[in-house]
């Protein structure tokens, strides 16, 4: 038996009694754990086994995996499926680059390096929100002043949200002000952690700058470049309040993606049942995803620590 | 002695004076209690609470309560509402929403019937336009809401662009016929691409944003002779009429500014009141901005007019009571007090505010005026504009309000904003939500549906409203 807290709080007692005392410690947090996330989940599970329609005055009928085959025939959900996959990979490739590319400079700065560090994390410290109203500002077709600024160089106005191609664009536009310096400070916290010794060996045996990038920093790097993604990987599948804010899901369902469509079904048509199997379903994703990337980025063949 | 006396008068002193404090405690109690009682308030956020922010004072003084605004979001006040009264609270005292909630909201029995509480404020009904009576507030029979704002689309228009000679003589040369107010979509198409000048100025522009385009759609639905449903509640809307519609308000991309996509309320507003449209189609509260300085680079050129052929009156607001109120009889007084005829006409036709007129009462010119008794619009122009809501209003076409309303409303939208988007032609984009609204229909209970359905349109038949 190896040494518990119960073990160390109560040196004295016999081992079954400690275990309980342990339990006693933990039975808070576990009961508020079971609370906020073990009850709504199964009670999600139960719900997207029903036919529960809030607004339908008549008892849920248990329909087993009724809505799950639905969501397969939906033409909005594999349309909510294509939006959240394009801005997922829109995010990872423009988010990963520049946030390491931001890292490696401030990385390389000697002076002012938290002052930089600081002004480049305040888009993420605004509320999604009124973020995205900012944006909205910015966007403006007649007043904004982007389009005032692409005028003056005769570059055209754009209709940014309001048009079908570009409002999915905009949106990464937005996500990645907001989110790329959080990529930044994951992956600095990640390049002042490596050896010093092994970077300054390859500097003594003629390794050029990016050489070191290439074979030193991104090898050592990648269980933080693994969690750095799988964050943002998640965060981007939620995305929910700069699309409510900017696009409603629109135009069409051109920015429509699954949490927004989600929120379309279960509050607006109050259709719990069904909402409930396209979160779980979601959950399900989101779990898969995540593992893939884990495993992908902690090979240790690939140097990865595990 | 003197302590006895003293404590003889200080006894009676100390008896009178708790009868008076007793008595006046009583009174102040009384007080107190009216005073206690404060009514919230649901309502849009923005101009649409000021009615009750400028009565606020008047509420006091009349009933004794203290009155709170819980402003909500324009854009999902539905899923706010249904989520806070099906967990049965009491936070809202008064509702102030769109009647196509209507039908879902009574259904399930979020609404208090106000009948038993006329007697304590007479609403005076009679005066209500036919139209908002009967079809808008009552339900079975029963009456659960009263009107704050009774809303129809309007056309208006440039009147100096439409009456220059040059202009006229350009269009009859273009198209043969008069350079007029359209009567019919055909022409409105031509007067469109006719004033299309851009960048300065577009022949007209609609709300085609996520939320309303629907209703842009179905006014031209409308005046094309569709109707919501085939009496076995077959969705009118897939039919050769619907994709007529929708295709015309589609091809009207091309004469509106490019941000089309993105017009809404305020930003329709904006393109005709800074002069860059010939005409919109808009809420009828336009005209009031039209005519106010403060708001606009075109007074005195506003022409107003029905739409052609129908006039859709989507949203209008209703107040109710909630059904979980703890102060239904104050809600109630609350609710009929705001739309006394001499209370509704203080609002109804001030430009800050979004109000409009529903009283026989109010379509008078005489009365087109602020909320501090000014009139707002020229004599002229203010006839115009009544005479435009009346002949919209005999041409009216009712917002669906019977169960499900809010959704088989928001799911047209999404389908006429991917058909304006052009992710869907107009033909795949109905048929889709046809079978969209099927499914809604079947879930409510396709025969209820129909009676439902049918029993909202003979509403409006009662009262002389063509369907």
């Amino acid at each position: 038996m190896g040494t518990t807290v119960a073990g160390i709080l109560s040196p004295g007692r016999p081992g079954v009694t400690r275990n309980w005392f342990g339990w006693w410690l933990m039975a808070p947090a576990l009961v508020m754990f079971a609370a906020n996330c073990i009850f709504p989940l199964a009670y999600a599970v139960v719900v997207s086994l029903k036919n529960y329609q809030m607004l339908i005055p008549v008892p849920a009928r248990f329909v087993g995996i009724r809505n799950f085959l639905d969501i397969f025939s939906d033409p909005l959900f594999w349309s909510s499926l294509k939006v959240t996959a394009s801005f997922i990979a829109g995010v990872v490739v423009l988010q990963f680059p520049a946030g390491f590319a931001l890292a490696l400079l401030l990385r390389g700065m000697h002076r002012f390096q938290t002052l930089a560090a600081t002004l480049l994390l305040i888009p993420t410290i605004i509320a999604s929100s009124v973020a995205a109203f900012q944006w909205s500002q910015l966007f403006n077709y007649q007043f904004g002043p982007l389009n005032f600024l692409l005028g003056l160089f005769g570059l055209g106005q754009p209709t940014w949200t309001a048009s079908p191609t570009l409002a999915l664009p905009s949106l990464l536009l937005v996500d990645f002000w907001e989110w790329t310096p959080f990529m930044m400070l994951l992956l600095l916290a990640g390049l002042h952690a490596l050896p010093g010794d092994i970077i300054e060996a390859a500097r003594v045996d003629g390794s050029r700058r990016w050489q070191i990038v290439w074979r030193i920093y991104l090898p050592l790097l990648r269980p933080v470049i693994g969690i750095a993604l799988v964050l943002r990987v998640l965060m981007s599948f939620k995305t929910f309040d700069i699309i409510y804010v900017l696009t409603a899901g629109g135009p069409g369902t051109s920015t429509e993606n699954l949490a927004y469509y989600t929120y379309i079904v279960g509050f607006r048509y109050f259709n719990l049942g069904y909402a409930s199997a396209l979160a779980i379903l979601q959950l399900i994703v989101v779990a898969v995803l995540a593992k893939a990337l884990i495993r992908l980025t902690h090979r240790p063949s690939l140097g990865g620590a595990t | 002695m003197t302590q006895g006396r003293s404590f003889t008068i200080g006894r009676r002193s100390l008896v009178q004076g708790g009868l008076a404090a007793g008595i006046s405690g009583i009174a102040w109690r009384d007080r107190a209690d009216a005073a206690a009682i404060t009514l919230n308030i649901e309502v849009d956020a923005g101009q649409n609470e000021l009615p009750f922010r400028w009565n606020a004072a008047a509420l006091k003084t009349h009933f004794g309560f203290d009155s709170k605004l819980l402003s909500l979001p324009f854009v999902g006040q539905y899923e706010k509402l249904v989520t806070e009264l099906t967990a049965r609270s009491s936070v809202y005292d008064v509702l102030v929403f769109p009647p196509y909630f209507l039908g879902d909201f009574v259904a399930l029995g979020f609404l208090r019937e106000l009948d038993p509480y006329f007697h304590l404020l007479d609403p005076k009904l009679a005066d209500y336009l036919p139209v908002y009576r009967d079809p808008v507030i009552k339900r079975a029979g029963k009456t659960y809401a009263l009107m704050y704002d009774g809303d129809l689309l309007q056309l208006t228009y440039r009147t100096d662009l439409f009456g220059d000679p040059k202009e006229k003589a350009a269009f009859q040369q273009k198209y043969g016929h008069d350079l007029a107010v359209p009567t019919t979509w055909e022409e409105f198409m031509h007067v469109a691409e006719f004033f299309t000048r851009p960048p300065n100025l577009y022949g007209t522009a609609f709300y085609a944003a996520r939320g309303f385009c629907y209703a842009w759609f179905i006014n031209i639905f409308a005046g094309l002779g569709g109707h919501w449903f085939e009496a076995d509640m077959k969705p009118g809307i897939d039919s050769d009429t619907g994709v007529q519609a929708l295709t015309m308000l589609v091809d009207m991309k091309k004469f509106a500014p490019p941000n089309i996509l993105q017009v809404d309320y305020p930003t329709l507003n904006e393109v005709f009141l800074n002069g860059s449209t010939a005409m919109v189609v808009q809420w009828d509260d336009l005209a009031l901005k039209v005519e106010n300085p403060a708001m606009s680079k075109v007074v005195g050129k506003g022409g107003f007019a029905p739409c052609p052929v129908r006039s859709y009156m989507p949203y209008s607001r209703v107040m109710a009571v909630s059904a979980f109120s703890k102060h239904p009889a104050e809600a109630y007084k609350l609710i009929s007090y705001m739309q006394q005829p001499n209370v509704g006409i203080t609002y109804v036709y001030d430009p800050e505010c979004g109000e409009d007129p529903y009283r026989e009462s109010y379509l008078n010119p005489a009365a087109v005026k602020n909320h501090t008794g000014q009139p707002t619009m020229s004599p002229e122009a203010a006839k115009s504009y009544v005479d435009a809501i009346r002949a919209g209003l005999e041409a009216g076409y009712p917002e669906l309000s019977i169960p499900g309303g809010p959704r088989y409303i928001d799911i047209l939208d999404l389908y006429v904003n991917q058909a304006l988007a052009g992710s869907l032609s107009p033909k795949a984009a109905l048929s889709a939500c046809a079978n969209e609204w099927a499914s809604i229909t079947e879930a409510e209970g396709k025969s209820d549906q129909q009676k439902a359905y049918s029993a909202w349109i003979d509403s409006f038949k009662q009262v002389g409203l063509k369907y």
